[in-house]
């Protein structure tokens, strides 16, 4: 099981914001205003939690929670 | 001080100014993100020169007595908008492909205006030196990752940011016509 928690405070630290901010409901759109940042972002934590997302798997994802549940249904099988 | 640029001109110079700082800021965040790799080393070269791009440019605006203008979307914002958020390393890698294309055939399309200021003629030449590199590192790292990613994965990636660039490139000629046609830089695709 993925730990969402961690998933969010890391989130908060790579996004430079307070971890209370970081709820299932947060749209990310509003959270990261620069495209550039979600990139990273993204690439952040499937390094850290040891995940694969495609393009495909976000169109979907519009909330923290949303990103959560695609990055716990990729994770690599050793992880 | 005279300027030795008309309007449409340091727009357009001041627009490749902030799309190099943009792709600089771009590759040197994932630069600290990515794990220690061929990846992560060739993208630091590639992130240092869009850093040196984007002083190029200042530094050629400068020598022509003007001042970059501060616009506000670059380029590549419009791109991540129409093709999508690319999710990992391959996609980035596909995705900056086509970019770096796309950058590669507009400075060779703007190389080749008459009567261009020398200055403008040499900053263009010194960036492409770099740009043909930044395109055969990032095919070659495309290349390596077949296994892990699938060769069909990537050529679909590549496929599709292709088309998001026609798109973008199109939208980005047509919004900017009249500055463009009066530089005597026509549209090659
Ligand atoms: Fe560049
Ligand atoms: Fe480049």
């Amino acid at each position: 099981m993925l730990d969402r928690s961690a998933v969010k405070f890391k989130i908060a630290s790579v996004l430079q914001v307070q971890p209370e901010l970081i709820v299932e409901e947060a749209i990310l759109n509003e959270l990261v205003v620069d495209s550039f940042i979600l990139v990273d972002l993204v690439i952040e934590l499937q390094e850290e939690f040891s995940c694969r997302l495609n393009q495909e798997n976000l169109k979907s994802v519009r909330t923290v929670g949303d990103l959560i549940q695609q990055l716990e249904l990729h994770r690599f099988a050793a992880a | 001080m005279t300027t030795k640029l008309n309007e449409n001109e340091l727009w357009l110079l001041s627009f490749y100014r902030t799309s190099e700082i943009s792709g600089a800021l771009f590759f040197g965040r994932l630069c600290k993100t990515l794990k220690s790799s061929a990846v992560q080393h060739d993208m630091s070269k590639h992130f240092s020169d869009e850093a040196h791009h984007a002083w190029l440019w200042t530094d050629c605006i400068a020598k022509l007595k003007a001042q970059p203008l501060k616009l506000a979307d670059s380029y590549q914002d419009q791109y991540i908008s129409a093709a999508g958020l690319p999710a990992n390393i391959m996609e980035i890698l596909a995705i900056t492909h086509v970019f770096e294309k796309r950058v590669i055939r507009q400075y060779a399309l703007h190389s080749r205006v008459p009567d261009l200021q020398p200055e403008i003629k040499e900053t263009l030449s010194a960036i492409m030196q770099d740009e043909r590199w930044h395109l055969e590192w990032v095919k070659n790292a495309l290349q390596s990752m077949e296994n892990e990613f699938g060769k069909e994965n990537i050529e679909q990636a590549l496929q599709r940011f292709l088309q998001a660039d026609e798109e973008v490139y199109a939208k980005t000629m047509k919004e900017h016509e009249e500055r463009v046609h009066g530089l005597g830089i026509l549209a090659g695709r």
